[in-house]
């Protein structure tokens, strides 16, 4: 099957995820017991018939449950998201305004992550048995072991506080005004040259995303190492020492592709888990990001901005591992799609 | 050599003049004063017809004027909007001088109408505060600068309630031009909000420059404001929902004020010369609910035992758990209420057992003690409950605690089904006439399962104190009201909870039982 078709397929598949995946997330958030109203009006306002009917009237919550769903889908397929009862905002607004805090914190922590377990994991392979060995499988476990939220504290107090060598919560010091564009402050920077911006921003998302990226980073380096000595043991791999190429050439050219496919499959997969899961690094680093977004509203029993959340981590976590897929098949060509 | 060392000379000392001069410059550009706070808050919106959340008149407090304000040391109206009233014999009918030369930040000049427009749209609205206004019958323009409002009811906490941000006054015009409208019909075509939450038009200290939800407010210096201008010209309020992270940014100096700080934090600034504690009592209490229903309550329903509970809890310790500014209130007024007796609780442990003994039960009892799992202001209930469960042993009193979800607890709670229980309450506004609720037959009270029958006369005290519109006669009342129940009745009340605002030392501020901070006192050296 070539490349396009297959991607089209993906993408069908993707329609009908994203299809069942609203189905799941409006049965459960009904079953859940606990009542929205009661949640968002005070004591005495909820004693107030009419205010309580303002109230249901305003959010569609006094229909019943199939044509809340149906007149959900329908809004849906015409762009409309609904409106948030915690925040009164559209939720595709809510959803562009803290979207791409996160994508940028959750790009940043895996590149970070990539680039430092990968090399970890090489050398650790490499220089199996000796000390960067031992560094790196400790390093990893600590990594994949502690609590992130207690991380993140640890980094502010050591680097920010004792040190001072980087700034603190926020995605940009509270006196920096902050441009109108994608929300994605580093590509809005490099597009206006505003370079200060782009460093100031760059700062901001060291800790966060060391922090977010720790875990990854720990199994990244572990599922490089272990995948990397799995390569370097085999026949073909001899055969190239045999054959009198150097080391360097060894690794880089011939192990290392094929010993990258469990990583590559590692990172799709924790991507999306950085994606959604952020909400403690996020309310540490005050990130204003999707993250806590999607805690407070399950929380308060947001049922539009649960769905919209759902929705839009589902369709970029189907996106990302159709791109890991793709992947796979230009590392090996042995893999066909279909 | 020597020619180029000076002219090395030269170049050194013009660029270190010209560094001054710009340093200067921009010291004299700079004069602008700006704070930077950081709040964990919960606002929903800036338009204060619609706003309720506890962290929301915060803002809407100096953004917006009311007609009077209210003192919160003592509960005392001052004049704010409106200079003078009278009312009616009856109690029904209050009528209001506007003061003059007061302009809205949008240029217009603040009339009767605006104030009429406010309150009906606030009515009309049907949102989370309107029952704040359930009590007007009808809001008149006079003319431009009297107004006169007509209750259903004559009612002792009106004013305080017009204090209230929610009482803000709007700039009609403005708001209408946004499809603001006042109408019956307000609830479902008012369209303002929106707009609203973007920009201010009140006549207050300052004006609403920037809002991005969950992120970041910017408050500007209102140029048109009719009373005394403030030091500070800008504040910056950032969102850090982590007190440990506040604290820190408190400390390095990348914030001015602090206003989610808990008791945890306090040791990290001891040490610190570069910040202070601004503290005080806040307006949360909590309290043990021990039913007076037998078959529900068991021994708890047995007043004398309910006297050696209060007797035996360490008020002091109590107090030290919650952080600072707490105390231990004299009833269920909180101190800084219109009429509120001075406060404090001794522990008498002999007195305690001696009670237990006259109620039979001189070897103690075990009982259960039912406590949601919530953490108010940093401090878990469930700890208050151990601290509880901690005192009464040493009266015999074996307590086992249970704790709940909210969503569950809070059920049993409202029905009246706990025998035993420790719960917080927030007050809706700060009024005592809300914490009238705590009596027999009221609100709380019914959920000990206190009816009016046990104690008419304290029920009819209630009745009395919530239509008294004299506030000498009122506060006489509450006095009779708090010592009759300073030890007696379903309640334990443990403390009144402290309120503590971290700031750095070159900021003075002026303590706010609810803000943390009265925002127009800030100044900044």
């Amino acid at each position: 099957m070539s490349l396009a078709r297959y991607i089209i397929r993906r993408i069908i598949l993707l329609v009908f995820l994203l299809w069942g995946a609203t189905l799941v997330t409006f049965t459960v958030t009904n079953l859940v017991p606990g009542d929205p109203v009661a949640v968002q009006l005070g004591q005495s306002a909820m004693s107030d018939p009419e205010i309580v009917a303002a109230f249901k009237a305003r959010y569609g919550l006094d229909r019943p449950l199939h044509e809340q769903y149906v007149m959900y889908l329908r809004n849906l397929l015409r762009g409309d998201l609904g409106r948030s009862i915690r925040t009164g905002r559209p939720v595709l607004d809510d959803l562009a305004r803290y979207f791409p805090a996160s994508f940028e914190l959750a790009t940043m922590a895996t590149v970070v992550s990539v680039v430092a377990g990968v090399a970890a994991g090489v050398a650790s392979a490499v220089w199996r048995g000796r000390v960067a060995d031992s560094l790196v499988r400790v390093g990893a476990l600590i990594g994949v072991s502690v609590p992130n939220f207690w991380l993140a504290l640890l980094a502010l107090y050591v680097f920010y506080f004792r040190l001072g060598w980087l700034p603190g919560p926020g995605r940009v010091s509270a006196l920096t005004q902050l441009p109108d564009g994608t929300g994605l402050l580093l590509w809005d920077s490099v597009v206006r040259g505003d370079w200060a911006l782009l460093k100031e921003a760059l700062r901001h998302l060291v800790l966060p995303s060391l922090v977010l990226g720790s875990y990854t980073m720990g199994v990244i380096a572990r599922t490089t190492r272990s995948s990397l000595l799995d390569v370097l043991g085999s026949d073909y791999i001899r055969t190239a020492r045999a054959k009198g190429l150097g080391e360097g050439a060894v690794l880089f050219r011939h192990a290392l592709a094929n010993a990258m496919i469990p990583t590559i499959t590692m990172i799709g997969l924790s991507y999306g888990n950085l994606l959604g899961g952020t909400v403690l690094v996020e309310t540490i680093f005050a990130w204003p990001g999707i993250g806590r977004y999607a805690y407070q509203s399950t929380t308060t029993l947001d049922f539009p901005a649960i769905m919209g959340v759902t929705l839009l981590i589902t369709a970029v976590y189907a996106v990302i591992n159709m791109l890991v897929d793709i992947a796979y098949g230009m590392l090996d060509p042995r893999i066909r799609y279909g | 050599m020597r020619r180029r060392s000076s002219r090395w000379w030269t170049g050194i000392v013009a660029a270190v003049v010209l560094w001054a001069v710009a340093g200067a410059a921009g010291a004299l550009a700079q004069r602008q004063v700006t704070v930077v706070g950081a709040v964990s808050a919960d606002w929903r919106t800036m338009d204060p017809a619609r706003a309720y959340e506890p962290y929301g008149a915060f803002i809407l407090n100096v953004v917006y004027d009311t007609l009077v304000g209210m003192n919160p040391q003592d509960g005392s109206i001052y004049p704010k909007l409106a200079t003078d009233w009278t009312v009616s014999a009856d109690g029904t009918v209050y009528t209001f001088t506007l003061r003059d030369g007061v302009r809205f930040s949008t240029g217009k000049e603040l009339t009767a109408a605006d104030v009429a427009f406010s309150f009906r749209r606030l009515k009309n609205l049907k949102g989370n505060p309107s029952f704040l206004a359930a009590n007007i019958k009808d809001v008149q323009a006079v003319d431009d600068k009297t107004v006169v409002i007509t209750l259903e009811q004559p009612e002792g906490a009106f004013l305080t309630k017009l204090s209230e941000p929610t009482f803000g006054v709007v700039d009609s015009e403005a708001v209408r031009a946004q499809g603001g409208t006042d109408a019956e019909n307000a609830a479902e075509v008012d369209s303002a909000t929106p707009w609203l939450d973007q920009n201010s038009v009140g006549s207050g200290p300052y004006v609403l420059r920037s809002w991005v939800l969950k992120d970041q407010l910017v408050l500007e210096r209102n140029p048109y404001y009719w009373g005394e201008p403030p030091q500070v010209d800008r504040f910056i309020f950032r969102e850090v929902e982590d007190p440990n992270a506040q604290a820190l940014q408190l400390l390095v100096g990348d914030v001015d004020l602090a206003f989610a700080l808990t008791a945890d934090q306090l040791p990290m600034l001891e040490g610190s010369r570069d910040v202070k504690v601004i503290d005080g009592p806040g307006l949360y209490i909590v309290f043990l609910l021990m039913n007076q229903n037998p078959e529900i309550g068991g021994p708890m329903a047995n007043e004398k035992v309910r006297q050696a509970v209060r007797a035996a809890l360490d008020y002091q310790g109590l107090a030290e758990l919650f952080g600072a500014g707490s105390l231990t209130p004299h009833s269920f007024i909180q101190v800084g209420f219109a009429g509120a007796l001075p406060p404090g609780r001794e522990r008498d442990l002999d007195r305690a057992r001696q009670l237990l003994a006259e109620a039979g039960y001189p070897n103690g009892f075990s009982v259960e003690l039912e406590v949601p799992t919530l953490i108010v202001s940093g401090v878990d209930l469930v700890t208050a409950a151990q601290k509880v469960q901690q005192d009464l042993a040493e009266v015999g009193i074996r307590v086992t605690l249970r704790p709940g979800e909210v969503g569950v607890s809070l059920g049993r709670y409202r029905d009246g089904l706990q025998g035993f229980s420790l719960w917080y309450w927030g007050p809706d506004y700060p009024d005592p006439a809300t914490q009238l609720a705590f009596l027999p037959g009221e609100l709380v009270g019914l959920r000990a399962q206190w009816t009016a029958e046990h104690d008419p006369e304290l029920h009819r005290l209630g009745q009395e104190a919530i239509v008294e519109s004299d506030p000498q006669r009122r506060n006489e009342l509450l006095a009779e009201i708090q010592r009759r129940t300073h030890d007696y009745g379903p309640w334990a009340i443990m403390l009144q909870m402290g309120r503590m605002t971290g700031a750095r030392s070159n900021i003075d501020a002026a303590f706010h039982p609810r803000y943390g901070v009265d925002l127009t006192t800030v100044v900044k050296h």
